[in-house]
This record gives C-alpha cells, structure tokens and sequence, in this order.
C-alpha cells in the first residue's frame, strides 16, 4: 500500500489507542474506520487551507501589482487589508446569481465545479512535507496531469455554455492553449522522471537534498533549461499573464467568465489561484528540492538522538520544518509568476501557439534526449559531483 | 469496506454517465456524461489496483478525448440553443426504421449472447475470488513495453508519425500556384 497522511498518524501512539479504544466500544475491527475519518479530517483542513491561500493570493495579487505599479492597493479592510479577500468573499456570496437565459443551463452550472474539482484533486498528492502529504501515490505525477487537465474542461464548457461570443472565443482559446502547453509541460517532467527513476514525488524529492547545488535545477544543464520551460509552460497552463488569453480584457471583456457572477465567478478565480499553487509546488517538488530541509536538520535521527527532542514532537517538529521549507519556496515562485503577470505584455495568439510548437517543444525534446544522454554517459551524476571528481584527481587525490 | 465504498461509487458514476449519454437528447451534455462514465471506469481501474492505467485513462480520455469531441461537436452543431431538436434526433421519436431496428435487434442478441457467455461461470464457483496484493505497475509495464511488446510499442509511433504528418499535410498553408493549379 502506498504510505499516506494515514500511515504517517499510525505510527503514533495515540493513534493506536484510539483506534483500540474504539474497537472496545463499537464491537468491530475499526482501523479502517479510523483511516476514513483521519483522510477525512486531512482532506478537510488541505482544501480549507488552500482556499484560504487562494483567498490571500488574489490580496497578493493586488498588492504586489500596486507595489509595481506605485500605489497602494487594498488597505481598507483589516491590518494592511489583509481581510480584503474576506470582504470580497462576502461581496460574492450576496451578489445576485444570474444565468444568462440562453445559457445552457446545466453546462453552464457545473463548469465551475469542473475547474474547482480538478484543481481539488491535484492537492491529493501534492508534497507537503514527508508525512503531511495526503498520498504518496507511486504514480503522483502522472496522476496530477491527469486530474490537472478537467479544468481545461471546465473553461471550455464555461465559455460554451455561456452562449456569448466573448465567451466561447475565451473558452476555445483557453482550451487550445492548455492542450498546446501539456505538450512541454509533460517532456520537461520527464526529464526529470529520467533522472530520478520514478512517478512518485517522495522518491524525486528523496534524491534531491536540502541545499541548492543537490536540487536537480542545478543538476546539469538540462534539467536548468529543463526547469525555465517548464516555468513558462506553466504559466500558460494555469493561463497566466503574459499568457492569458482566455480573459485578455481589452479583446474579450472577460473570456469564458464573462457572464458568470457572484460565487460562480469566484471558483474560477479561486481555482485559478489555487492552480498557481500548485504548479508553483510541482516546479518546487520537480526542481528546487521539495521538502527538504539543508543539512538534515528535519530527520528524525538528528531531532531525537543528537538534540534529544522527544520522539513525539522530534517527529512532527521535522514535518513543521519540512512544510516550511516547501512552503517558502512555493510563495518565493508565487511572487515570481505575480511579478511577471505585472510586468510583461500579453502575447498575440499566433505568438502563443508559435512560442509553444516552434520553441518550447523542440527545446523539451532535446532536453530530454539530453538527460537521457546524461544518464548513460555519467551515471546521473550531478556537474558538481563531476567536478569535485575532478578535482580531486588533478589535485593528486588518488 | 473501503475498497467496497471506491468500487460502488465508480461503478455508479459509469453505468449512470453510460445510461445518461443514451438518454440525453442534448449532444453536449451526452459528451459530459461520457466524461463522468470514463471517470468511473478509471475509478474501477483503481480498485483492481491497475493504477497506471487508471491514470492514463485520466490523461488520455479527460485529457484529449472528451475535449476533442468537445470541440468536434462546437464546430459542426448550431449556436441556436432554443431548439431541442437542433441535432436532428429529437425530430423523429423512434429514430430509425425497419432495417435499422433489424441491425439493433441482431445487435443485443450478439451481446446478450456474450454477456451470458460470460456471467455462465460465476454459477460454476463459489469460491469468492481473492485480489492479488497491491503492488506498482509501472516498473513492470515499462518493462515490458521495452522487451516483450517493443514491436507493438514502435508500431504504435509509427502510427502516431502517420497521424501527425498527415495533420501537418493537411493543415499546411497551401502556395499561391498550388492553388490555381
């Protein structure tokens, strides 16, 4: 069975007493039980959670781009308007729900639930730390691009079901680009699958180490090329500036959201933040090391036996460091995509399509002969090791 | 009881995604509803621990099938929404006649043949059947496409090269002699 939130919790004490304590009660075999409500309570405070970082991610948004824009953004609502995505939320829930009465009604309802759902079921293997992660499914990554493409779904049936010209043209426009950008997308993770050996994300983040010249971004020069297309295709797979073209306002009022309001309107961009999370975590996950803390400083061993932490909080002050670790890295790339949305101009769509077929495939294709090439000709070690090699035998080290 | 749980809900989603895809009389939704079923059948995949192949069922089917047809059916259908009989099917209720009713007919019986052919053996065992315990598929299919089934596996990409030249031929912007010619 692949380890999960579950098995991390099981090997806790308490964990054991409560489920024998509720075997004592109930009369039956409760393990599974227990697992179910423990999934349960995990999946809950995960999607809350992220929702609430999408919920502050569009505060970032806004504050970030007043930052470069010299003003001051939302400062109204709470401590420098932190509370501004609570008013928002509010401002949502009362606004009145209206269909548009051509729209296609059932269509048009469930293609929100479409991107929230797909986006939902990606944080299911999302690496949050070592034990804090829902799953460690043996085929993560390609689980998340499975699940990842029904907000592609959702846009389009969004744009269609709208039953606006506005919106089909976002919708068809949004559905091209994230078909055309799984292209690079995938190769460039595969590069990476290539050098670690495996799908699952705490195999890939095992190999990594805590320090940066251990991350498979620095790890040849494949994998750093490897590393900026699969940034950029992101970006355009989560439609982001410069790469939005599904809502470009000064062409398409609002592209496939057009004619939605109120709470409907707000899954779409909650979703779409909660997206950049996510992608921002895979690239965190793939290429800048994941969860791993410098010099081991989170492994039980070094909490338990060399600080002589209690094993109980040793276990979860690892998971804690570990999380941090994710997570900083995470916001430092989600500053990075707000700072590009502010900063670069739209592409035309014909210069979509051609940055996507004509640079960024041929580019991921030779990387991937490129790593492949790396493995077989140093045995997937890293320039750095290879050099130190070096070194080491100019220097006389016999 | 959890395997149960996973197995009933999958199995739910894809026999009510395939009823609704009949009965819907609305093109569009019939594809959503093919979606949910395909969903459900990779959810049974799941629970007969074939993960990868739940996955690629996943990318392949949500991924680029069902927006493809997605797509096929936005361009060919008309934007008029008030009509419920914009595809023509609605139009005639019993929507065919003699001959196509003889096909259908010959059509159930051939699988209400094979479907017996095949639950004739439950009856025979009353042995419950016990799953192996799960263990990863992906090592073993990788390996295997590269060994035992790597004439399959390169046939397959020379199908997928004719795919691909033959979108290019047709895509291709064509040269003004071409035209006139």
């Amino acid at each position: 069975m692949n380890s999960s939130v579950v098995s991390f919790f099981a090997e806790a004490p308490p964990y054991q007493m409560a489920v024998a304590k509720l075997t004592e009660i109930l009369g039956f075999d409760s393990s599974v039980l227990m697992a179910f409500v423990t999934f349960f309570l995990a999946s809950f405070v995960v999607v809350n959670v992220m929702a609430l970082v999408g919920g502050l991610g569009t505060y970032a948004e806004r504050k970030i781009s007043a930052d470069l824009q010299m003003r001051l953004g939302p400062n109204r609502v709470g401590p420098f308007g932190l509370l501004q995505f609570l008013a928002d939320g509010v401002k949502m829930i009362l606004k009145e729900d209206i269909i548009p009465r051509d729209a296609d009604r059932f269509l048009f309802i469930i293609a929100p639930l479409f991107c929230l759902g797909g986006v939902f079921a990606t944080l299911a293997v999302l690496p949050f730390s070592s034990g804090f992660t829902l799953t460690h499914l043996n085929i993560g990554v390609f689980y998340l691009l499975g699940v990842s493409s029904l907000v592609g779904v959702g846009i389009f049936l969004g744009g269609f079901s709208s039953n606006s010209k506005w919106s089909m043209l976002g919708g068809m426009r949004g559905a091209s680009q994230i078909i055309s950008y799984e292209v690079p997308v995938t190769l460039s993770i595969i590069t990476i699958v290539i050098l670690s050996g495996s799908l699952a994300f705490d195999k890939v983040i095992g190999i990594q180490g805590g320090l940066p010249h251990q991350w498979f971004f620095l790890h040849n020069p494949f994998t750093l090329i490897s590393f900026f297309v699969f940034f950029i295709s992101a970006l355009a797979e989560t439609n982001r500036a410069p790469f939005d073209l599904p809502e470009a306002e000064s062409e398409l009022v609002s592209g496939y959201h057009t004619e939605y309001t109120g709470m409907r309107f707000a899954f779409f961009a909650l979703a779409e933040y909660i997206e950049v999370f996510v992608v921002c975590g895979v690239a965190v996950a793939l290429y800048l090391g994941g969860y791993q803390v410098p010099f081991h400083l989170s492994e039980l061993h070094f909490l338990h036996d060399t600080l002589g932490v209690p094993m109980a909080p040793a276990r979860m002050l690892g998971q804690i460091l570990e999380i941090g670790s994710f997570v900083t890295k995470t916001i430092a790339l989600y500053y990075v995509v707000i700072w590009i949305r502010w900063t670069l101009p739209r592409l035309r769509v014909d210069q979509l399509m051609t940055l996507c077929w004509k640079y960024l495939t041929p580019i991921s294709l030779f990387n991937l002969v490129g790593a492949a090439f790396w493995m077989w000709a140093f045995k997937g070690e890293s320039v750095w090791t290879l050099l130190a090699n070096l070194t080491n035998s100019v220097g006389g080290g016999h | 009881m959890f395997d149960n749980f996973i197995f009933l809900s999958s199995a739910a989603l894809a026999i009510g995604g395939a009823l609704s895809v009949v009965v819907s009389t609305n093109l569009m939704h019939s594809c959503i509803y093919l979606l949910m079923s395909l969903i459900g059948v990779s959810g049974l995949y799941v629970t007969l621990s074939a993960d990868f192949l739940a996955a690629t069922q996943l990318v392949v089917y949500v991924g680029g099938v069902v927006i493809l047809m997605l797509f096929a059916i936005m361009l060919t259908a008309g934007s008029d929404n008030k009509t419920v009989n914009r595809f023509g099917i609605v139009k005639i209720p019993p929507m065919g006649n003699l001959k196509t009713y003889i096909m259908s007919l010959l059509t159930a019986g051939v699988m209400g043949c094979s479907v017996l052919k095949m639950i004739m053996n439950i009856n025979q065992t009353t042995k419950l059947g016990e799953l192996p315990p799960y263990s990863t598929t992906v090592e073993q299919i990788g390996t295997l496409l590269v060994t035992d089934h790597v004439l399959a596996f390169e046939i397959s990409s020379v199908l997928l090269l004719g795919a691909l030249v033959g979108a290019a031929v047709i895509a291709r912007p064509r040269l003004e002699n071409e035209v006139t010619k």
